[in-house]
């Protein structure tokens, strides 16, 4: 892939390690997500998955490495948290203190506006508010939310608080969305609900692509649910502890990795997933990435290009 | 059984029966004392009390002033000024400390210290440094009150998850619209109960005061009035006062619910 070629890039991540004190967590991690690309990122408790995405949204920059992503048209280290890359939290996910329609609305109201214009400049304020929130309302009308645009998230249900926090991040048009649990707490008929709702984000990204544009929508989606991981990402990461480090030379473990990076099915909105065709995947993944007993050598099953 | 609720017309019946009581109580302790001692002015009787009532709403055989009005307006205006400074740098400070981390380090100190110091024990300190006039009230009041909303405010601001901030500069938010957009709405309806919480400070300090250097006020007639034994201005007065400080509180938690009609406030 052409990382100069802003129509094709996602994220990249350059020898990414990180650590607290004596407790490495992440070693020497790259990873290249392509413009449209849904990647599940799954791995063993204490792996480092919400250390990376916490790297990626920049929040906590990692301490070797570099992580790039496209802000306003350029290549640049995401350092700090920006709004080219979105976020969806599994807990905190909504401003309580605002309804579905100004918590979607939040975003361009930040972005496009300052404080100044919108204390001294009424009239201006006023027209832009309303601009911006008849994008929200249209926006969760399209998400099947149009009922529930009064409400406050603590008047929803958590599958509702969800639909609407994705909708905040997305209309921000983010250059990557990240996911961390987002369907955690949920049961499992709401949390397939969801990920319809981010498969038909996928179709979306189909056309664009088939029209000659760039995909609209690039994410990450930190799960440990294997099945969901399969189920939206078309690529799937494994990072993991448990690789075979002696052989290159360490003598303790210098912490978790990519060790297994390869593209999975694509699966359409409607379709009922059959879990049971994931049986495969499923058994590699728990062996290579999950089971602490299986050394393999990093790249063993790292695709050069996991593009699907 | 416990926590069961119990309908609405139980709930008015046994509000209103509470009172008579209290009422039934007082006319009984009253009537009692008065036959030890019919001319007894501890405990006066209703007729006693009117008259009491009448005297504070007359005009005054010597300035032609009505007390009531001379004592509201004079405690009113030392009650809001010392309330309205109070209120507005007890938010600054505490959101000040919550969100700059050398404020944070710089101030904790001496507010917590503050913070402990009872302020009806430090009125002399206040007498020294702004005199008997109205800066004396107005400073008293505002720092009893700072202490307390500022530590609230700053509890309440530290209390936010960092996702909701973090989450706000993906949305495209700079670091002071985080703090007006995200904190200060947050934080809001905390503030407003700790406001609610530091009136019943902010008016002991005040009467205190006044009963000490006033010249005007309700601290002053209460403790004028009790010295000649006029118990039937003093009962009303406090009255009063407890009417007043129910419907301040009142006026701010309706302000609560037009402002964050979001929050269940568990201080009602």
């Amino acid at each position: 892939m052409n990382l100069a070629d802003p129509d094709n890039f996602g994220l990249q991540c350059q020898g990414v390690s990180h650590w607290f004190g004596e407790n490495k967590v992440l070693f020497d991690l790259n990873l290249e997500v392509q413009a449209g690309q849904f990647v599940g990122l799954v791995g063993p408790s204490g792996c480092g998955k919400s250390t990376l995405l916490r790297a990626i949204l920049g929040t906590h920059p990692p301490h070797r490495g570099e992580i790039l992503t496209l802000q306003n048209g350029r290549l640049a280290n995401a350092d700090r948290p920006g709004r080219d890359r979105g976020i969806v939290y599994q807990k905190y996910s909504l401003y309580p203190f605002l309804t579905a329609l100004d918590n979607v609305a939040l975003g361009l109201k930040l972005d496009q506006t300052t404080t100044a214009f919108r204390w001294f400049n009424w009239a201006g304020w006023a027209k832009k508010r309303r601009e911006f929130r008849d994008r929200a309302g249209a926006f969760l009308e399209k998400v099947g939310l149009g009922q529930a645009m009064h409400l406050y998230p603590s008047q929803m249900s958590g599958g509702m608080q969800q639909r609407v926090a994705i909708a905040q991040a997305l209309i921000m048009e983010p250059e990557i969305i990240l996911l961390d649990e987002p369907f955690g707490a949920l049961d499992e008929a709401t949390r397939e609900e969801l990920q319809e709702m981010l498969l038909r984000l996928y179709e979306e990204n189909a056309e664009v692509k088939a029209a000659g544009g760039k995909p609209p929508y690039t994410l990450i989606i930190v799960t440990h649910e294997l099945n969901e991981a399969i189920r939206v990402g078309d690529r799937l990461v494994g990072l993991s502890q448990y690789w075979d480090w002696e052989a290159d030379g360490h003598e303790h473990s210098p912490g978790a990795t990519v060790v297994y990076d390869k593209a999975v099915p694509v699966f359409r909105p409607d379709e009922r997933p059959e879990y049971e065709l994931f049986d495969n995947i499923r058994r590699e993944i728990r062996k290579h990435v999950y089971n602490p007993g299986v050394l393999q050598r990093r790249d063993e099953h790292v695709s050069v290009d996991p593009t699907p | 059984m416990i926590g069961r609720p119990i309908t609405r017309p139980k709930a008015v019946l046994l509000s209103v029966l509470s009172v008579l009581l209290l009422l039934a109580g007082y006319t009984w302790m009253s009537h009692r004392q008065h036959q030890v001692n019919p001319n007894d002015t501890t405990i006066p009787s209703w007729s006693q009390l009117a008259e009491g009532v009448k005297k504070f709403t007359q005009p005054d055989r010597y300035k032609g002033e009505r007390w009531i009005v001379e004592d509201s307006l004079a405690t009113g205006e030392r009650l809001a000024l010392g309330l309205a400074l109070g209120i507005v740098f007890g938010f600054l400070i505490g959101m000040l400390m919550g969100c700059i981390a050398p404020v944070e380090a710089f101030l904790q100190p001496p507010i917590s210290l503050l913070a402990k110091v009872p302020q009806t024990a430090a009125l002399a300190v206040y007498f020294v440094f702004f005199g008997t006039g109205m800066e004396m009230y107005v400073a008293m009041i505002s720092f009893g009150i700072i202490p307390a909303l500022a530590v609230t405010v700053y509890l309440a601001v530290k209390e936010i998850p960092a996702e909701m901030l973090d989450k706000a500069y993906t949305l495209g938010a700079a670091a002071f619209e985080v703090a007006i957009e995200v904190v200060f709405k947050q934080v809001l309806p905390k503030f407003i109960d700790a406001v609610r919480l530091s009136i019943g400070p902010a008016i002991v300090f005040l009467i205190a005061a006044e009963m000490v250097v006033g010249d005007v006020g309700f601290g002053y007639r209460i403790r004028l009035q009790f010295k000649l034994s006029n118990m039937n201005v003093v009962y009303p007065y406090l009255a009063f006062l407890a009417g007043f400080g129910f419907l301040l509180d009142y006026g701010f938690r309706m302000l609560q619910a037009k402002l964050c009609p979001w929050y269940q406030s568990n201080t009602k």
